[in-house]
């Protein structure tokens, strides 16, 4: 993710571009009726209701929605760690039980190994996958480069910065080339300036890896600036109220955030949030 | 402008005097700390000396220093130190090791844990020392009972520190460690053991002063050798300059080695 120009050969290399066969007639994820219910203590809550909706290959989506309205439910489900109550999901075509090599993660915390190194914590799942500690280390090295960190490569996670951190747990996740990558808002926990930058770098980053991305996000600047199309779900139970097109040119930056179009598109968003906002108030006074 | 300048100055020479001050009390505490002890041995000569309390049961450093003296020459210190190390290492390695295991099988396994928790809550607060009659009973003065005091108390602190340890490894790195696709035998050895290391150590720490208590209730039980053996001895025998050489050396020894582990430690969990 650094600025400069340093060539991703081996990465883009090791990651298949051609569209496959399968690839063109279905989407990178399909999302169908999916429900999940929790058992707690005042019975059972719906987190998430009856939500459809499909990503096209190399698709970047964000998910955007008030706290509590079930969008990290959604990714975990989309990731294989939780099991939906109801409905399906489908990635690359084969339904999800379990965590899969092929779809990656990043969490709002980094949730780094602290007994490893940079390099050895991106090395961690090419090794799990089966790939000798050279090979490992080699593929840990080019994604080092490629997010900036040359210099911290024999760091350890306690000496970074939060925006280091972070950039390590992307690394770490694209190390296993995975066909999607989900990331849970991987920059809520930084400040604003950092997470500009962050951005900018993950808008680069993008155009050298060609995996399907879903971003989840409480920021509707992040998601416009970030995404080819927006999703906006209400809150909780969880349903999808909404889908926007973001047709801004590419490459963007944060720069876009001045721009008509854009305040034009940020506006349709915050209609569909309070109008929402205003229903889910109503509903909760009478209720 | 020369205001301004002679303010700078005067704060930087403030900073400096602090500096300094600070620099001054940390060399004065360091002085105190270095008198402490020979202060303490001076006190206690002289009030031994001065007739006020009873010389014989309560002597003089001089006389615990000769005694102690006497004690390693005659080479019955050497075995006493050796037995008596034996019998705590032994006793720690064995139930330190059955600690982290089962720790580790009720911390990962629910069944396990529905199996055998019950019963270890149950017998954990039972203080060791309880358990000398019986275990004169079953292993007469053998060394086998005294391993079995040592491992008794050595085990249960390990088993639920180590099972806390294993509960709490933070769900975050085993969420990420699923979707880099490790398998279950890598996450358990890798993940879940390191995640919990650092309640281990803190659990093997603890484990190691237990196993001089549960040391000090095996030797009185009755053995042929070992330091609290000695004391014991020495007791009888109204020697009570060798019964003070004896708890000093039995302070010294756990003194140590509980600065070794603390240092083993720091090493094994140097990322936190
Ligand atoms: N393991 C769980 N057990 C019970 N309830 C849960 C569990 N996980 C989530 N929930 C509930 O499901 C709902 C959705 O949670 P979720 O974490 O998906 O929200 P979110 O949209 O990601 O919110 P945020 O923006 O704050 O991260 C919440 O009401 C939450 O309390
Ligand atoms: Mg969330």
């Amino acid at each position: 993710m650094q600025p400069g120009h340093r060539s991703n050969a081996k990465l883009s290399l090791a990651i298949p571009q051609t569209a496959t066969a399968t690839e063109r007639c279905q989407p990178a994820i399909q999302v169908s009726n999916l429900s999940i219910v929790f058992d707690t203590h005042h019975g059972q809550l719906i987190a998430v209701d009856r939500v459809s909706f499909d990503v096209p290959h190399g698709e970047f989506v964000c998910i955007v929605g008030p706290s509590g309205c079930g969008k990290s439910t959604v990714l975990n489900t989309i990731a294989g760690l939780e099991e939906p109550f109801e409905g399906e999901i489908l990635v690359e075509g084969l339904p999800v039980h379990r965590p899969r090599p092929d779809v990656g993660m990043v969490f709002q915390q980094p949730h780094l190994f602290p007994w490893k190194s940079v390099r050895r914590n991106i090395a961690h799942g090419p090794r799990m996958l089966g790939k000798s500690a050279q090979q490992a280390n080699a593929i840990a090295d080019d994604l080092i480069a490629i997010v900036g960190l040359k210099r911290f490569a024999d760091a350890f996670p306690n000496t970074l910065s939060g925006g280091m951190q972070q950039r390590v747990a992307i690394a770490r996740a694209l190390a296993n080339q995975p066909r999607v990558l989900l990331m849970d808002e991987p920059f809520g926990a930084l400040d604003a300036q950092t997470r500009a930058v962050m951005q900018d770098n993950l808008l680069e980053l993008r155009n050298r890896i060609k995996a399907t991305i879903v971003f989840v996000t409480h920021d509707i600047d992040e998601a416009i600036v970030l995404a080819d199309r927006v999703l906006i779900m209400s809150a909780g139970p969880g349903r999808i109220l909404r889908q926007l097109n973001v047709e801004l040119p590419r490459p963007r930056s944060n720069a876009i955030l001045l721009e008509p179009a854009y305040l034009a598109l940020k506006k349709d968003c915050l209609d569909v949030i309070r109008a929402e906002g205003l229903r889910a108030f109503r509903q909760s006074d009478e209720a | 402008m020369a205001l301004d300048e002679a303010l700078t100055a005067d704060q930087g020479d403030g900073r400096v005097r602090a500096r300094r001050d600070a620099g001054r009390l940390q060399r004065l505490n360091i002085l105190i700390g270095a008198l402490s002890v020979p202060a303490f041995v001076l006190l206690w000569e002289l009030v031994a000396r001065s007739g006020i309390v009873n010389i014989v049961l309560f002597p003089p450093p001089s006389v615990v220093a000769v005694a102690i003296f006497e004690w390693m020459r005659s080479g019955q210190f050497f075995l006493d130190l050796t037995a008596s190390l034996y019998r705590v290492t032994t006793g720690f390695t064995v139930g330190a090791a059955l600690g982290i295991f089962l720790g580790i099988m009720t911390g990962q396994f629910p069944v396990v844990s529905s199996l055998l928790s019950p019963l270890f809550h149950i017998l954990r607060p039972i203080p060791p020392i309880a358990f000398v009659p019986i275990v004169i009973l079953w292993f007469g003065l053998s060394e086998t009972g005294k391993l079995f005091l040592v491992v008794w108390g050595v085990f249960f602190t390990v088993w639920l520190s180590t099972h806390i340890g294993v509960q709490k490894v933070d769900r975050g790195l085993i969420r990420a460690a699923l979707m880099l696709g490790t398998p279950r035998r890598q996450m358990l050895q890798e993940i879940i053991m390191l995640g919990a290391l650092p309640y281990i150590v803190v659990g093997l720490r603890t484990a190691v002063s237990i196993s001089f208590y549960t040391l000090v209730a095996a030797e009185l039980a009755g053995t042929f050798a070992g330091i609290v053996y000695r004391i014991e001895i020495a007791q009888q025998n109204l020697q009570t300059g060798q019964v003070m050489g004896g708890l000093a050396a039995l302070g010294l020894i756990s003194f140590a080695a509980d600065r070794m582990f603390a240092a083993f430690a720091e090493r094994t969990v140097w990322w936190r």
